[in-house]
């Protein structure tokens, strides 16, 4: 159980990225994980090959990240605002491959060792189970992310303005909201919360391929909650990291994510935009 | 109207054009050049493995550079399959088919080599070493095809063999790869453990693409086995060992020749690997034999910038050693059935493997394909250095 | 537009004598393509045409499905395994003959598109494409179970037998491949012209407009993933001859996306799209790997890759392009290559027009 909601913590985090892009702009990000990807590695070449102390490189790790995704948006996504959703779904796939390449053309296919201060390997004992310092890290960052944004969206102007966009763009517009720049810092925001994701990933495996399990199971964690609720990710992230930990370790360990996927097939069908959303009847 | 007639000496034209179609002596060699050719995964999941196409690559430019063989050079054709069966089929026609490929060598993944297999098999062209310890390669036996990598079975059952009669443990478990070569070493696990009379305490299943090892771990701590033999992916065993630790779980770790390459290992894992037991079947890239040697400098020279030295690399050259000692074996007058016999005759070679015989094509023989059947098991110690613990062993 | 008076006018096959102009020259390049291939160019370049063929088989289905009908699908894959399992396994364990064993597993394949649509009768978007990649996870997981499939092993696909032909070579092969691909065509434009193709079209532009007007939406959106994995099914029976050998981890995720991109970039909802998607992503993944080749271009990426990047991982730059290529044809074509078609023709139009006119 405890191991399911550790798990459940890193798919969290990339559940609320994909949720903070989509709640704004309907475009489903398969890119996300590719997005953190360069942040990972940019952090490691920083740390590695220019030795930056670790303090530094983490803001400027998140700069970066911040930097990539408003590049991103501002030179593709805006560029194919005429595309169908299934199109943007398309264009981000190959945003995807193109991050994917860069990075491996770059590092290589071997793993890297991420110089990072927290070791995975020492735990804690907590009722009946470990928990990897790690892990109770990710955890707690799940959880300051989940009421920065909040708290954000709430009480900052900006944030005001964010959701002022999500409900009606062309109203928002009217209103002389600049909405493209609005889109473009969404962009870098969900981007940021990726890096941070990504940066937790990292200690564990580090590879090219490190971020697709975890971009996987946060977007089904998002749909489940939802996908435009941000503690909706949070919670369908856990649902997915607890019903695999179970189902694989007291049933089939080979069934572990076809049956988490059963399971959100069968909560759709009972609620079919997700648990945390409340359903639109559609207009014709 | 006109279109017709048009079209109708269109088809004409190319009709003659098929007839008359000039036959060669033998493909793939000239007087002065040798094609080999290998395909391998450059990129995607498989990407690590991508250092065996390019370990080969290097042997072949230090064999040119002391004047190739009997004055012939190799030219050496290699591609990217990304490890997508499709792809592979794709790159050995276009090579074969364009460039001519005297022979194939070795050659990342069951599922690949399984595509073009019947392929390379139909035209007769030789193809030596298929880089994975698959059964499919000499069941049932294919007069071209010349295995040498150990089945996965044989390491598994000289890791069973040894926990159980020289550590003296009962209690073992496998978290094996859902695929091939987990399905293999599994089997070969289960079938020594027969002998002894034991089962296995736990079996624990790992997708090829699973982010998540903590339920394994939960699992295999759950079956308290003393041992675990881990048949799976160099990242997935890491994670394992990571998962395990912080369960504060530790068994004895086992595991196959696709993880036997320590320093690195060691590295990644940050220092986890340390007393973990693998089956090597060829010597480490930093034993000190005289060849081994040889290669570290013809790495030294050729080798691209950022290459690392390690076992899969070395076993790029491993895999191309039966066929170019059958090469020299052959001399000038090279074509491949003469191959095929120096290949048959190979008896007891050694190079930085272990040895290899092959025996004349008995198609009701499985093991006269099978070259090599002889593994050593050695034991990660500080620093990612090597400890052998045993001597070649011999395992049918 | 024309009025039309009857509804064969709708379904005939052509509608003008340059239509039949070239439709016999594209017929004739097809018929011949394996002669010129195997002479001129190499064999090679036919089993690259089969694998287009089988795409362009899958393509169209997962076009009926999401072009026409506006319903995804992250796990064509899945149908596209069954088909091929169950016509290896009929043909080569069962010694069922050719045609009738493809037929049974583009059926099964048809049978499970049929489950698979009863929970998307209430999903759409996002929610639809996470349970339909569920399900593509969860059929090659099931299918690397059964050891009589050969489980993860993987399974034999045994010589391609039709009646008193042995199709063994790729030419061979090509001619029945190229056959079932232009009747899957004629198929899918037929279909949608018929009443089932008119619901289709309804249900994807406003499914409760289409309920309202006295569509079904139950019978035809499940019709719809029926018929499409019926297709998918068809290409992956195919499929397990073009490689004679066939094992689970091939029907990936990647495989998926890679349809879902073949109809995108193609263009969505147009027959002609789905096929020149298919061609060209299909041929891009085949060849890409020969990109370094290239006389200039190549020797510039190395150089680059030696000063910036790493050799040892020159070859992802097949992903980069193969990425590119299909960012720019979404960004500068919103209907993709068919979309590039239809401006072609008007500008050709127009000035061929305004030639008659000047």
């Amino acid at each position: 159980m405890l191991n399911g909601v550790a798990a459940g913590s890193g798919y969290a985090l990339m559940g609320i990225a994909m949720v903070i892009i989509y709640k704004t702009s309907e475009v489903v990000n398969f890119a996300q994980g590719e997005m953190a990807l360069a942040s990972v590695f940019f952090t490691y070449l920083i740390l590695q090959n220019y030795g930056i102390p670790f303090v530094y490189a983490m803001p400027l790790a998140a700069l970066f990240a911040v930097f990539v995704g408003c590049v991103l948006e501002f030179a593709v996504l805006r560029r194919a605002r005429r595309q169908t959703t299934l199109g943007m779904i398309i264009v981000t796939i190959g945003l995807e491959m193109i991050l994917m390449g860069l990075v491996s053309w770059k590092f290589g296919a071997d793993h890297k060792v991420m110089p990072f201060p927290i070791t995975e390997f020492d735990s804690i004992w907590l009722g009946g189970f470990y928990v990897t310092t790690l892990e109770a890290v990710t955890f707690s960052v799940v959880w300051a992310v989940m009421l920065g944004l909040f708290v954000f969206y709430r009480y900052t102007r900006l944030g005001l303005i964010m959701k002022a966009t999500q409900q009606n763009r062309s109203a928002a517009k009217l209103m002389g909201v600049r909405t493209n720049r609005v889109l473009m810092f969404t962009w870098g925001l969900s981007s940021l919360v990726g890096c941070i994701a990504g940066l937790l990933l990292a200690p564990r495996s580090m590879e090219p391929f490190m971020m697709w399990d975890p971009m996987l199971k946060g977007f089904a964690g998002a749909v489940v909650g939802g996908m435009t609720s941000i503690p909706g990710a949070v919670f369908g992230a856990y649902f997915i990291g607890v019903v695999e930990n179970l189902f694989g370790r007291y049933a089939s360990m080979e069934f572990k994510s076809a049956v988490a996927f059963a399971l959100i097939v069968i909560v759709l069908c009972v609620k079919p935009s997700g648990i945390f959303s409340r359903h639109y009847v559609k207009k014709v | 109207m006109r279109t017709h007639i048009l079209l109708a000496s269109f088809a004409l034209f190319f009709l003659i054009a098929c007839m008359g179609f000039p036959a060669f002596a033998e493909e793939g060699v000239t007087d002065t050049e040798i094609h080999i050719g290998q395909w391998g995964p450059q990129t995607g999941p498989a990407a690590a493995w991508g250092s065996v196409a390019r370990g080969t690559g290097v042997l072949f430019e230090m064999i040119n550079e002391k004047g190739g063989i009997h004055g012939r050079k190799i030219i050496y054709h290699t591609f990217n399959d990304a490890y997508n069966p499709a792809q592979t089929l794709a790159g050995v026609k276009q090579l074969q088919e364009s460039v001519g490929i005297f022979a194939w060598v070795g050659g990342v993944g069951t599922a690949p080599g399984m595509a073009v297999k019947d392929y390379l098999m139909e035209r007769k062209v030789p193809w030596i070493s298929p880089a994975s310890g698959s059964m499919h390669w000499i069941d049932p036996p294919q007069k071209y095809l010349f295995a040498t990598y150990p089945l996965y079975k044989m390491e598994a059952k000289a890791l069973c063999r040894y926990s159980v009669e020289i550590l003296g443990k009962n209690r073992i478990a496998i978290a094996y790869q859902n695929d091939d070569y987990g399905a293999n070493g599994l089997k070969g696990a289960k079938e020594e453990l027969a002998k002894h009379g034991l089962t296995l305490v736990a079996q624990v299943p790992v997708d090829t693409g699973e982010g998540d090892l903590r339920p394994h771990a939960a699992k295999l701590k759950q079956s308290d086995a003393d041992t675990v033999l881990l048949w799976v992916a160099p990242k997935h065993a890491i994670a394992l060992l990571g998962a395990a630790k912080a369960m504060k779980y530790d068994p004895q770790w086992m595991s196959t020749s696709t993880c036997s390459d320590y320093p690195y290992l060691y590295d990644i894992s940050k220092g986890l690997w340390e007393g973990v037991i693998t089956t090597f079947f060829g010597d480490g890239p930093d034993s000190f034999g005289p060849l081994m040697r040889e290669y570290k400098a013809a790495y030294d020279k050729f080798a691209a910038p950022g290459e690392r030295w390690g076992t899969f690399f070395t076993a790029g050259f491993g895999f191309a050693e039966p066929l170019v000692e059958a090469l020299h074996r052959c001399g000038r007058d090279l074509s491949r059935e003469r191959l095929v016999e120096e290949l048959e005759k190979l008896q007891y070679f050694r190079g930085v493997m272990g040895r290899i015989s092959f025996a004349p094509f008995d198609p009701d023989d499985p093991m006269c394909r099978q070259g090599q059947t002889e593994v050593f098991i050695a034991k990660c110690v500080e620093d990612g250095d090597m400890v052998q613990l045993t001597d070649w062993l011999k395992i049918d | 537009m024309d009025m039309e008076r009857d509804h064969y006018e709708d379904v005939a096959f052509f509608t003008s004598r340059l239509g039949v102009f070239w439709f016999v020259i594209l017929a004739s390049g097809l018929l011949l393509f394996p002669f010129i291939a195997s002479n001129y160019l190499k064999t090679y370049y036919i089993y690259v045409a089969n694998c287009i063929a089988v795409n362009v088989i899958a393509a169209i289905g997962l076009n009926l499905l999401v072009g026409c009908t506006g319903q995804i699908s992250l796990g064509h894959a899945g149908f596209f395994a069954a088909g091929a399992y169950a016509t290896a396994a009929l043909t080569g364990k069962l010694g069922a003959p050719f045609l009738p064993a493809l037929l049974i597993a583009a059926s099964l394949s048809a049978l499970l598109g049929f489950l698979l649509g009863l929970p998307a009768l209430r999903l759409e978007g996002p929610y639809l494409s996470i349970a339909t990649l569920g399900f593509g996870l969860t059929i090659t997981q099931i299918i690397g179970k059964i050891q009589y499939l050969g489980a993860r092993q993987g399974l034999h696909a045994p010589d391609l037998v039709i009646g008193p032909f042995n199709l063994n070579s790729d030419a061979e092969k090509y001619y029945l491949f190229a056959a079932m691909a232009f009747a899957a065509c004629l198929f899918a434009r037929n279909l949608m012209k018929t009443r089932v193709g008119r619901a289709f079209i309804a249900i994807r532009d406003s499914d409760v407009a289409a309920s309202t007007m006295g569509v079904n939406l139950m019978i035809y959106k499940t019709l719809a993933f029926a018929v499409s994995a019926f297709f998918a099914g068809l290409a992956g029976g195919l499929y397990a001859f073009v490689l004679g050998y066939i094992q689970p981890d091939t029907f990936n995720l990647l495989m998926s996306i890679m349809f879902l991109a073949m109809i995108v970039v193609g263009g969505l909802g147009s027959i002609s799209g789905a096929v020149a998607g298919a061609v060209l992503l299909t041929w891009l993944d085949l060849t890409l790997r020969n990109v370094l080749d290239v006389p200039v271009l190549g020797d510039w990426l190395k150089s680059l890759s030696q000063s910036y990047f790493s050799i040892t991982g020159v070859s992802n730059i097949q992903y980069i392009v193969f990425g590119s290529i299909m960012v720019l044809i979404m960004l500068f074509e919103p209907l993709g290559l068919h979309g590039i078609w239809l401006r072609t023709r008007q500008y050709w139009k127009a000035r061929s027009d305004r030639g008659r006119r000047g």
